[in-house]
């Protein structure tokens, strides 16, 4: 891995009308990176996607992927790089072979190039159901297994992902991220977006973003410092508390995180002063114990704690 | 012309139309039933017109009108035919007869004697060309009556036109309904199954993934077209044996000159159904334009209503309507053999509205996302 | 099986919203009627004239002449000299005259003989529109020609007088309108329902809705009255145009009108409500109402083309048809002047196909949830 940039937005802006989806967004992500994109919906995850592909005219800004960018015309990016949409990739009433085969002949991948590819791929991802299965009848799991292996036909250096996973069984899940780190182990690039946690933890940086602004870009364990600098603890309340109280806790200064967690809470002190003083008020509400901050924890403090 | 991807395309169009049991129905078998019904139930032909005729026994002449209406095949007897006190109006408004003879008072025949009778017909007049024909056919028929039952001369008017029918000598409804059925249902598969099938990829999303792909325009918007321009011109032999076969329409052109026609129509409703599929963002917009597109279509298309009688203010309609101009090339060649010039100017005309549309479709249409 | 009006005026009220904020829908079930009744009320027009009739004369004498001018003094036809009669042919054919005058060398020879002369008329029969009235004008002719050139003034001893009743001048429009109205709504209402109930399928939200303990009665209660209140409004709005605009009288009962009105858009909306569950998918949906709605509406519905003029089948195969029963109740309403009573079996019919249709599609949507 050269540590080559490969994607690159420099002050993104995509405007709907008076909408902004992209505020003025910049990252950069490096070859054989497994790069996450978190956040709400209608943050602009999709939107930031769209335009990386090729298929969406930045209003302003710059992008370059894989050295290409508007100026060159949107041919130069669509051939350079593999998308996955959110919606469905491959067509319900088509064998999974005349998927294929049809998007052989978008890209204009010739006969015998396209035959190797595809069976490398469909082997790849353990695909035993035979060409003639029609992709109606497959299961979740294995049809986004097979519209990666679409994505990946024409070789891209670049593939870009959104929300992969979504309706998918969490075995099924764990199948298409072993999938996805062995394709970056190959020198791919791979640009996810993803709404599950334990998914963004197994990227290598990750890229928060908030009603179309980048609010954060590192690390996950980067991010976690970040975010709680101080420790974190899980708090579980010993008998049920009001509501009152509960919105006392919520609003104390004492505290710069204290989110409910289940039925229980974390929280994080402002620093180790306010914690001695506040201690034993909350031993008597609650057993508590220190928990190491997960991107959950993350998320919540960062993209919808209050601000 | 065709390339990879395009052929591409082409495949998995018409893997996708062909494999969808229903869309074969439609695309196969309604409109061979379409044929048979409308072939052969709906005509022009005044028929069956329920006739009533007022008079007593004595009134012999009126009588032999009467029954030598019945005879033929464009009257029948009205349910309340000898009515004694009948009022014919009533008759007529009850909805029991369409038409009523009424003789003068003292009867018809008396009054023939003395050269003044007046016989009065009265036609439900809500069907206009029905009533000015049940008038014409009634004329005819106490012109004949009269002159045989009063011995006159049978001379006839000095000057005598001998009418010829080209064409259609028996005036065979189905020789010019047929025809216009077969553009109606050409019309409904292509041009509509075209917009949809467009329309549908956008909204399921698969069209985002194909633009993903570095196409270009045109491989997409003939990729897309051409699969419907085939299964168009499949339709024709299909359509064409039940009309030749089951309906004994004569054939009396070149084959040829019915397939450059036919293929000319179909390019023009696919680019127009790609042209209204610019304009759709979902499926239900597409439904809902292919309806207002086929509507006027087929009203203004010739085949119920006379085009040259309208106003040149709304004439134009039929000028842009691939309809009319393809049923004025079926008639012209299946009937009349083909007159080169007319063929040439309808299918210039096709040529040009599917040129129209195809680049304005072209236009509107973008590889990108708005 | 309960029915509760409260869960199928809940319906009623999501649907309304729903297509309160579909401006396309609301636009095309208000304007889209009035529109195409305005365009067809100024369009269609039964009253053939100016026919192009190709001449060749071949006598160029003054009968001759003067037999030529006989029609173009006419109204009916507009002369076109040809140079010969396979001119005169050639024109029928490549559709520049609809009809040919062909005189002979000795027209005026065999007149002043005491002969008879003749003249050759042809006609364009591969178009039925013009055919018959043609035909007849030239009867017309004929009689003229025979007054004014050969002085044959034969004084009938009768004198056929017709009465139009209900439609006295003749006029296109007051036939055609009351008919339009039929037409349009019954299309609208099929097309209407099946496409938006058929996208709630292919959502999902109408699982949702059955998964509640709404009866499927209640839910086409429910889903049917906004439509039907819209097809009353346009029908109102094309009643208005109707008797402003084009003069259309209206003889008949509002009430009874409105009822026939209410239960036939309640029928097709009925029907398009089976449609919506049958097919599920708005593509075939469409395909379907245009097959068992449009088509056979404009077609078979007595529109144009006279039920009585159809083989004996269709008699009884269209009374299953909702149009061709309202057909009788707009048109005797307008024109005629028909009471309850009068109207009672077209009306009995409408009821008996809605109960019918209701019911179907009850049950199909029953079935669904199993």
């Amino acid at each position: 891995m050269t540590g080559e940039t490969v994607v690159e937005a420099r002050d993104l802006v995509v405007r709907y009308g008076s909408f902004t989806a992209v505020d003025h967004i910049s990252f950069a992500v490096k070859r054989g990176e497994i790069f996450g994109f978190l956040g709400a919906n209608g943050a602009g995850k999709t939107t930031t996607i769209r335009v990386l592909c090729g298929l969406l005219q930045p209003t302003a800004g710059d992008v370059r992927v894989a050295g290409a960018g508007y100026a060159d015309g949107e041919t130069a990016i669509k051939i350079r790089v593999g998308y996955m949409s959110q919606k469905f990739t491959l067509y319900n009433d088509l064998t999974v072979g005349e998927n294929l085969d049809f998007i052989a002949s978008l890209r204009k991948l010739d006969r015998s190039y396209y035959l190797e590819r595809r069976s490398d791929l469909l082997n790849l991802i353990s695909f035993t159901k035979g060409l003639d299965a029609t992709v109606r009848d497959l299961s979740g799991g294995i049809k986004q297994q097979v519209s990666l292996a679409a994505a990946l036909l024409h070789d891209p250096e670049i593939v870009f992902l959104d929300e992969p996973t979504a309706g998918v069984t969490p075995a099924g899940r764990d199948r298409f991220w072993k999938l996805i780190h062995g394709i970056a182990e190959r020198g791919k690039t791979v640009f996810v977006t993803t709404h599950y946690m334990d998914e963004a933890e197994q990227c290598g940086r990750i890229a928060l973003m908030r009603d179309g602004k980048l609010v954060a870009t590192d690390t996950p364990a980067g991010l976690k410092s970040t975010a709680f600098p101080e420790p974190l603890y899980e708090l579980d309340p010993v008998a049920r508390l009001n509501p009152a109280d509960v919105a006392a806790w919520e609003e104390h200064e004492g505290f710069a995180f204290f989110e409910r967690y289940g039925p229980r809470f974390h929280a994080s002190p402002l620093n180790a002063e306010e914690w001695q003083r506040r201690r034993p008020e909350l031993e008597r509400q609650f057993r508590i114990r220190p928990v190491a901050p997960s991107l959950e924890d993350v998320f919540l403090r960062i993209i919808e704690g209050p601000r | 012309m065709i390339n990879r991807t395009m052929a591409g395309f082409i495949k998995k169009e018409m893997i996708q139309a062909l494999r969808d049991p229903r869309m074969k129905f439609i695309l196969f078998v309604a409109p061979l039933v379409q044929m048979t019904i409308f072939g052969v139930a709906i005509s022009n032909e005044v028929k069956n017109i329920r006739l009533a005729a007022l008079f007593d026994s004595k009134d012999y002449v009126l009588r032999d009108v009467y029954e030598r209406a019945i005879q033929g095949e464009w009257f029948v007897p009205a349910r309340a035919s000898r009515a004694m006190a009948a009022d014919p109006f009533e008759l007529v408004r009850s909805g029991q007869a369409d038409a009523v003879l009424v003789g003068p008072p003292g009867g018809f025949t008396r009054a023939l004697g003395r050269g003044d009778a007046p016989l009065e017909l009265l036609v439900d007049a809500t069907n206009v060309t029905q009533a000015q024909s049940v008038e014409g056919y009634m004329r005819t028929i106490v012109q004949r009556v009269v002159q045989t039952d009063l011995h006159l001369p049978a001379g006839g008017a000095p000057i005598q036109f001998d009418i010829r029918v080209l064409f259609n000598p028996s005036l065979d409804t189905s020789i010019f309904m047929v025809p216009g059925v077969m553009t109606m249902l050409m019309v409904l598969t292509t041009l509509v199954l075209t917009n949809i099938a467009i329309v549908r990829e956008k909204e399921l999303g698969t069209f985002e993934m194909l633009i993903s792909a570095p196409v270009s325009r045109t491989e997409v918007i003939l990729g897309k077209t051409v699969p419907y321009v085939v299964i168009g011109m499949t339709n024709l032999p299909l359509v064409l044996s039940v009309a030749v076969f089951v309906f004994h329409v004569p054939m009396r052109g070149s084959v040829l000159a019915l397939i450059v026609a036919t293929f000319a129509f179909v390019c023009t409703t696919v680019a127009m159904g790609t042209l209204i599929s610019t304009y759709c963002r979902n499926q239900q917009q597409a439904s809902m334009g292919g309806f207002l597109f086929m509507f006027p279509a087929i009203m203004f298309s010739g085949l119920i209503f006379p085009i040259e009688n309208m106003p040149a203010s709304v004439r134009w309609m039929s000028a842009i309507d691939p309809l009319a101009h393809y049923l004025s090339l079926l008639r012209n060649i299946m009937l009349k053999g083909g007159d080169v010039r007319t063929l040439a100017s309808h299918t210039t005309a096709l040529v040009i509205l599917a040129a129209v549309s195809g680049a304005i479709s072209f236009k509107r249409f973008h590889t990108t996302l708005t | 099986m309960n029915f509760r009006w409260r869960r199928a005026a809940a319906v009623a009220r999501k649907e309304w919203f729903h297509i309160r904020r579909d401006p396309f829908t609301l636009t095309l079930a208000l304007a889209l009627p009035l529109a195409m009744v305005i365009i067809y009320g100024v369009a269609i027009d039964f009253n053939i004239k100016n026919v192009s009739l190709a001449v060749s004369d071949f006598d160029a004498t003054e009968s001759s002449r003067r037999l030529v001018d006989t029609f173009a003094s006419s109204d009916y036809f507009r002369v076109r000299r040809a140079d010969s009669p396979g001119q005169a042919l050639q024109d029928v054919v490549a559709e520049k005259a609809r009809a040919a005058l062909v005189i002979p060398p000795r027209f005026e020879k065999d007149l002043g003989a005491g002969r008879g002369a003749s003249a050759q008329v042809l006609l364009d029969g591969a178009d039925n529109s013009t055919v018959g009235p043609v035909s007849l004008y030239v009867q017309t002719i004929q009689t003229l020609a025979n007054a004014r050139i050969a002085g044959a003034n034969p004084v009938a001893p009768y004198d056929l007088r017709t009465r139009f009743l209900f439609n006295p001048e003749l006029n296109s429009r007051w036939f055609v309108i009351p008919g339009l109205i039929v037409v349009i709504m019954a299309i609208l209402s099929i097309f209407l329902t099946a496409l938006t109930v058929a996208r709630e399928w292919e959502n999902g939200s109408m699982e949702l809705l059955l998964s509640t303990p709404i009866q499927p009665i209640e839910i086409i209660a429910g889903k049917a009255a906004p439509y039907a209140g819209l097809g009353i409004l346009a029908v109102a709005f094309v009643y208005v145009i109707a008797r402003t605009a084009f003069g259309v009288p209206f003889e008949g009962n509002l009430l009874v009108f409105a009822l026939g009105c209410l239960l036939f858009l309640a029928t097709y909306l009925a029907q398009g409500l089976l449609i919506s569950v049958v097919t599920r998918q708005q593509t075939v949906a469409m395909q379907l109402s245009m097959l068992t709605g449009m088509l056979p509406s404009n077609l078979l519905s007595g529109f144009v083309f006279p039920i009585a003029s159809m083989p004996r089948f269709f008699w009884y195969f269209t009374m299953l048809l909702p149009a061709r029963w309202f057909m009788v109740i707009a048109r005797r309403s307008f024109l005629e002047g028909s009471t309850l009573a009068q109207l009672g079996v077209p009306l009995a019919a409408l009821g008996v196909s809605c109960a019918v249709m209701v019911s179907l599609a009850a049950r199909r949507f029953r079935r669904s949830l199993e």
